[in-house]
């Protein structure tokens, strides 16, 4: 495994609750998690149990965007059991779609509301998509290299590319990765403009029919390194794809993977999914438990880990459309699988992939 | 409502501040370093509330640094400025 | 940091309010030119108008047509990408067997804040959603793979301030890795209302032209523009018998884990990723012709920057040219990497633009008139929001 980057410590927040054992109670329930109505359905997080990690006080300034990846990060260290972290050898990225777009818009509303003179500073400063990190970095008084990139659907795979460069080449001993999007009015706005209304808020990926992807926000934080990591159990990621695909025919593996399809309701995109994924194949789809959202992949990714880490995988929620060339997996499996792959297919031609495997 | 207590409401509120009632603040203590804790954004941020709240205007932090003294001192400079 | 190959920079194209191509960027330099207005093609209700570095529409239809599909953002690096292609002797179609892959820096690139779209949206009103979707068709690395039909991995790196030369870094990795053959890899930035606004709200802004390290600099100007680096593996190299213009020596990265907005008073972050930086180049103080600095003329960064570079390079000649392009914010770091492998080539670096009085509590002054350098390394560095610190040795020997 020359290139491979091993998993001590996983943090999840999103509608399903926060923490590895949250994600795991709702795998099992394999039911839907909360949903809270904005304009439509939404898969809200909640943060308030960040206040276990950090004083209020000093999450004065700090939006929901930020509130939820800082959760996710100390989620990640507490799971990998609380390691001291090397200030100067421990790298952070973080990844995001939209970055903290609800912050954009109330800075908006104060330049709007009062005039440029009044626009906010720290509205501002909280707006761009790296505050995130920066605000994990004053937390948890780090120095090491940090990054924060914004790709879309393929954010996660990209930025994963990344950690693994700085592990690989020694810039960092551990790194602390994460991913994490945010819900606001006005991609809800968009959402109903661009799909109409949907009354039902139940996501049915794979679906040829409908359109049904809810969107969804949360964060996914993953401790990495180059060592094995006997205690934790999580495996390694052993291989990162990205890029585009230009009218050649996709080199996906086959053989005993099993695939995680980040199919999310989105009829485009989930048609990628029923042409593209190599047949025969069982595969998983789990976003009904979390979303539609850019960095979906992360919790694909989490859940990989959970499943590496188990030896089993979860059955894929009711909702999930069966596929004719390839088998969702419905029921429980105590199967161990040999090695997982998370794909994602975005709009256009863009993909990624995360395998992850037994370390 | 005087001023003094109309600014420590306003800070409060503005600047979200979790731990202090404005009852608390009192009039001539240090509202950045060790005082109440505020640091340079706050110390901008400041500068937009007084424009909003009282249409007055400080130009630079020079100006602000001398203003920001205390809420005493920020009072007398908001008074001072609309009555000039 | 382990000492790493050098990554070789093949083609390198340019445009900022200082020129349209890296050439006439270079002419203005040397010429000591800058152009420094209030902002044409928006308006504000600020009392002074803030001057920034703008480039004039009539100069960027000339390179890169109007195409409303585009954010200008794109239209930017798109621009310096065809210019760089250009200078690598590339063309579209050259790419087969090859991995290619983009990374560009970008702030407003990837930001979802079209002012217009939201006041229509906020008044009730059904605002047109091409404005969305050019934002979701608009990620800068994306538009520029598809553009030149590329199909390896994308990442728009938005690390605020230091976005372009992260890119870079990043890039140079790649190909060290043997992940790509190829990578376009820079950084691109519009002027934009929402961050005009935002940098006046933070008081870091001057109502005049910028003045880097001088003793009564009052803040930066915001500027706009584009730049790209190709970068090419050996492999890549031999196969087209490319030049080779300059290297990628080393990059560091380091954070200071202080404050959102002003950096650490200490600077240890910068002191970082210098040090890193240096250490994967393999080169000490003593083989640096001069920095490129970040040189924002706020009274932090230069404060700051100063402190550090008097600690880790005290008689290294250094130099801010933001004097004249103004901060264009996630391109400032890929742009000045190019000027600075400009200035290596031309073998003199340009005056100081705004800078007049040294500042007592700095204790040094940038360069004053265009001065000779004989050495064929140099240093440039970026100090971002957030506490990100990046930093890239390039050289020119060998080449």
């Amino acid at each position: 495994m020359s290139m491979g980057i091993f998993i001590s410590g996983v943090g999840v927040v999103g509608a399903f609750g926060s923490g590895i054992g949250d994600l795991k109670a709702c795998l099992e329930r394999g039911a839907a998690p909360l949903i809270t109505q904005g304009p439509g359905p939404v898969y809200r997080a909640d943060t308030s149990r960040l206040e276990a990690f950090v004083p209020k006080k000093s999450l004065r300034r700090i939006d929901h965007f930020s509130q939820m990846a800082i959760l996710g990060a100390f989620l990640a260290l507490q799971d990998a059991g609380s390691p001291s972290l090397a200030a100067g050898r421990t790298g952070l990225i973080v990844c995001s779609g939209y970055g903290a777009s609800q912050t954009t818009f109330s800075f908006l509303d104060s330049v709007i509301n009062d005039g440029d003179a009044c626009a906010s500073p720290t509205l501002f400063s909280n707006s761009v998509h790296n505050s995130a990190a920066g605000h994990i970095s004053i937390l948890l008084k780090l120095g090491g290299p940090c990054l924060t990139v914004s790709q879309f659907g393929v954010s996660v795979p990209s930025s994963l590319l990344t950690a693994r460069q700085w592990l690989h080449e020694g810039r960092a001993d551990q790194v602390l990765f994460g991913a994490v999007d945010e819900y606001c009015d006005v991609l809800g706005y968009c959402w109903s403009r661009f799909f109409g209304e949907d009354d039902m808020g139940i996501m049915t990926p794979l679906s040829q029919e409908r359109q049904s992807a809810v969107p969804g926000e949360g964060a996914a934080f993953f401790l990495l390194s180059k060592d094995k990591q006997e205690k934790s159990g999580y495996g390694a990621v052993v291989d990162i794809r990205t890029g585009r695909l230009e009218g050649e025919a996709a080199d996906f593996p086959g053989g005993e993977a099993i695939y995680f399809l980040g199919a999310d309701g989105h009829k485009d995109c989930d048609r990628l999914y029923r042409d593209m994924t190599p047949s025969g194949i069982d595969a998983a789809c789990y976003s009904p438990l979390y979303g539609s959202l850019p960095v979906g992949p992360a919790f694909d990714m989490a859940i990989a880990a959970l499943s590496i880490h188990e030896g089993k995988i979860f059955a894929s929620p009711e909702s999930v459309a069966g596929q004719e060339r390839y088998r969702i997996i419905k029921e429980p499996s105590a199967m161990a699988p040999e090695s997982i792959v998370c794909l994602k297919l975005a709009k256009k031609d863009e993909y990624g992939l995360i395998t992850l495997k037994h370390g | 409502m005087n001023l003094n207590e109309e600014l420590k409401k306003i800070i409060v509120k503005d600047l979200f501040l979790e731990d202090i009632t404005w009852d608390q603040i009192e009039d001539d203590a240090p509202l950045f370093g060790e005082g109440l804790g505020l640091d340079s954004l706050d110390a901008v941020e400041l500068v937009v509330i007084i424009q909003k709240h009282f249409n007055v205007e400080i130009k630079d932090m020079d100006e602000g640094r001398v203003a920001f003294q205390s809420i005493n001192s920020l009072a007398s400079f908001i008074r001072e400025r609309q009555t000039s | 940091m382990n000492r790493s190959a050098p990554v070789a920079i093949t083609g390198i194209g340019c445009l900022s309010a200082a020129g349209m191509s890296l050439g006439e960027n270079m002419a203005s330099l040397f010429s000591g030119r800058r152009r420094a207005a209030p902002p044409v093609r928006f308006s504000s209700s600020h009392p002074c108008p803030y001057p920034v570095f703008e480039i004039p529409e009539d100069a960027l239809s000339n390179n890169a047509p109007e195409n409303k599909s585009v954010s200008r953002t794109c239209r930017l690096g798109l621009a310096a990408a065809i210019e760089a292609m250009k200078d690598a002797g590339l063309e579209a179609g050259q790419f087969a067997g090859l991995k290619a892959g983009v990374c560009i820096g970008t702030t407003v690139g990837s930001a979802m804040n079209n002012e217009e779209f939201y006041r229509d949206y906020r008044s009730g009103m059904h605002p047109d959603m091409i404005t969305i979707e050019r934002f979701l068709q608009g990620n800068p690395a994306s538009v520029i793979a598809r553009e030149f039909g590329l199909t390896g991995p994308c990442q728009t790196v938005v690390n605020a301030c230091s976005s372009g030369t992260d890119a870079i870094g990043i890039g140079a990795s790649w190909i060290r890795s043997g992940m790509c053959d190829m990578v376009i890899a820079g950084g691109a930035d519009e002027l934009c209302r929402v961050t005009y606004n935002g940098f006046i709200s933070l008081m870091i802004t001057d109502d005049l032209p910028c003045r880097p390290f001088d003793r009564d600099r009052k803040g930066l100007n915001l500027g706009e523009g584009a730049a790209i680096l190709i970068l090419e593996s050996d492999r890549a190299v031999m196969k087209r018998k490319t030049h080779i213009r300059a290297f990628v020596l080393g990059y560091g990265s380091a954070c200071d884990g202080y404050h959102l907005t002003a950096p650490s008073p200490d600077g240890r972050g910068l002191t970082k990723a210098l040090a890193d930086a240096l250490k994967e180049s393999g080169k000490a103080a003593g083989d640096i012709a001069f920095i490129n600095t970040h040189g924002t003329a706020t009274k932090d960064n230069d404060r700051t920057e100063i402190k550090v570079l008097r600690e880790m390079l005290p008689h290294v000649p250094f130099v801010s040219t933001k004097g004249y392009t103004g901060h264009t914010l996630g391109a400032a770091g890929a742009i000045e990497a190019a000027f600075t492998i400009a200035c290596l080539e031309a073998g003199m670096i340009p005056a100081n633009a705004g800078f007049i009085l040294t500042d007592p509590e700095l204790g040094a002054a940038p360069v004053v008139e265009n001065t000779r350098i004989a050495k064929k390394t140099a240093l440039s560095d970026s100090l971002a929001f957030g506490g990100h610190n990046g930093a890239l040795v390039l050289g020119i020997e060998g080449v």
